[in-house]
């Protein structure tokens, strides 16, 4: 059994409104798996359908080979959940609130006693272990939160946003621990908006849209299916007005945009279009501070799988 | 014998709950509202100016106390806690729902009984009230406060994110049961009418057992206000039940 979560048919519908629509897929165990999707795509309502806390309309899912429906006691004793907002007890202590958990997980006190201090030396906390959480910092409430998913030594981590609002200094501590829970055996489902985290951190994910799965794959591969996303960033000393659209009279170039004093140039074959503009830079009297070929980001792909307008900033889809 | 270990450990789990509410929200001004300045006002507007008997308001205030204090817990903490979503702990845990619901109950009936002590303390130490009647007095204060904690929690399964949402409609069952349940007019002195309805009311039952207990008369009887006592328990607690897990299906 390689599979950490096998979903079905996973449906969920809130009175008409269908929020997740058949959705089929599988995590490997030990990975890191990402899912994506814009607002109101149905990432939530699906983690909140495999950790039990909502029951699916149709469809099923199993954690760790257990059926979160007729299994759910067994499939939740191996899972830790760290939802959007840190939800810890602030008039507890980090300590009562690490305690707590492990009693509702019926771990026995000594054991619970030692995972805690175990778990506030890894997350930094041990030191302010018994004061009140309600003056811990946004970044202390969440390291205090995934440390209390991991009270019940979970064989599966649902992290819905983890470093969404945080510091840098946070963000990294987060991403280091993260790393190296998975390092230790542990599988991931990391919920995020940050293209950037994804791209570093997952081995792979799965793109929603509207309810449904738009993608599933390595980051790099699904980088690789939109190859007209690929670009020539170009800075030119001496532009003028009106260079965006002479750009795009360059055989192969499909669309150019203006990124801060850098232009890119969209197209499906660098080379050639690299020398058309050594071209036109002699000819029009220009001349190239810097050229950056590259290729389409996890954000790209993102955009044109979700339909984003970034400049109405919602769906392309909603809009009607 | 896997049966009896789930059992135990769902035990362990639901007195876990209990006791963390009795720590996090006893001492929240909510629960001090609602749960003991509450009753102690009426009472206070109810005996004030009037020439009753000790013995027949120390019953009162203590069947009061449990009733509103009892009944307070739930609908303050399920409110909040879906408020922070630390009530989406409880439903990622391994227990069931009902365990989490028991948790809830306890907590409830702690408060209840251990609120409601006092003025029985009171009455003994300062105002010769005697426990003739140990048994209808704990059988009393353990059934209404379970049964009231229930109540409180079938209520607290009323959507809302916080606990004012449920407050309201709770208060608009709690305080005309006030009028129908022998706390103003002793059920022997009501129309007839009135002693069937006071009947229905669990307040009443409650108020019987304790004045039963404190040497009072009691109107219906000790069995019959267990008995109907016990059926309300039954009824809050699955009806609570139910509702809860309604809502989950929902979210």
């Amino acid at each position: 059994m390689d599979s950490a979560i096998k979903a079905v048919n996973l449906t969920k519908y809130y009175g008409r409104l269908l929020a997740v629509d058949h959705m089929n897929f599988e995590v490997k165990k030990g990975e890191i798996f990402g899912f994506l999707g814009p607002n109101g795509a149905g990432k939530t309502t699906t983690v909140r359908m495999l950790t039990g806390i909502s029951k699916p309309t149709e469809g099923t899912a199993e954690v760790m080979g257990y059926d979160i429906q007729r299994q759910s006691v067994e499939a939740k004793e191996l899972m830790g959940i760290v939802p959007d907002i840190s939800n810890v007890y602030t008039d507890l202590s980090a300590w009562g609130n690490l305690i707590f958990t492990g009693r509702l997980y019926d771990i026995r006190r000594v054991e619970r006693e030692r995972r805690a201090k175990e778990l506030l030396e890894l997350f930094g906390l041990y030191n302010r272990r018994h004061e009140m959480v309600q003056g811990f910092s946004r970044g202390m409430k969440r390291r205090l939160c995934i440390a209390m998913a991991l009270m019940n030594k979970s064989s599966i981590l649902f992290l819905d946003e983890p470093t969404s609002g945080l510091d840098v200094q946070s963000v990294l501590t987060i991403r280091n621990l993260v790393r190296k829970l998975n390092h230790e055996g542990l599988t991931i489902f990391l919920t995020t908006h940050n293209m950037d985290e994804a791209n570093q951190m997952c081995d792979r994910v799965a793109i929603i849209k509207r309810g449904k799965m738009a993608a599933i794959d390595t980051p790099e591969r699904l980088k690789r299916t939109i190859r007209k996303l690929q670009f020539l960033e170009v800075s030119f000393v001496g532009a003028t007005r009106g260079l965006t659209t002479n750009l795009k009279t360059i055989q192969g170039v499909t669309e150019v945009a203006k990124h801060g004093d850098k232009y890119r140039l969209y197209t499906e074959d660098p080379p050639t279009v690299l020398s058309a503009i050594w071209e036109y830079v002699s000819v029009n009297d220009l001349k190239i501070l810097s050229v950056n070929t590259l290729g389409p980001s996890l954000e790209d792909v993102f955009v044109k799988l979700t339909g984003i307008n970034p400049e109405v900033g919602h769906e392309e889809g909603l809009k009607t | 014998m896997v049966g009896i270990k789930r059992l135990f450990k769902e035990i362990r789990v639901a007195w876990a709950i209990g006791e963390k509410d009795i720590r996090i929200y006893y001492a929240k001004p909510p629960s001090l509202m609602f749960g003991i300045l509450f009753p102690f006002s009426m009472f206070l507007t109810f005996v004030i100016g009037r020439n009753i008997p000790i013995d027949r308001a120390i019953p009162v205030l203590v069947a009061q106390t449990l009733f509103f204090a009892s009944s307070s817990i739930g609908p303050i903490t399920i409110p909040l806690e879906r408020r922070t979503r630390t009530f989406d702990r409880f439903l990622s845990a391994p227990v069931s729902l009902s365990t989490v619901l028991l948790g809830k109950t306890i907590a409830g009936f702690i408060y209840g009984v251990g609120v409601s002590i006092i003025p029985i303390l009171i009455g003994v130490a300062f105002f010769q009230s005697n426990v003739t009647d140990l048994f209808a007095l704990i059988a009393g204060m353990i059934l209404s406060a379970l049964g009231f904690a229930a109540m409180g929690i079938m209520f607290a399964s009323l959507p809302g994110q916080g606990p004012g949402q449920v407050m309201m409609p709770l208060n608009f069952v709690r305080i005309p049961l006030l009028f129908i349940s022998g706390v103003f007019v002793p059920v022997k002195d009501l129309p007839a009418w009135g002693q069937v309805l006071s009947m229905f009311s669990p307040l009443t039952h409650s108020i019987e057992l304790v004045r039963g207990g404190l040497g009072g008369e009691n109107f219906f009887g000790s069995l019959v206000n267990i008995g109907v006592l016990s059926f309300y328990l039954v009824v809050f607690l699955l009806v609570g039940i139910r509702f809860h897990i309604r809502n989950q299906r929902k979210e």
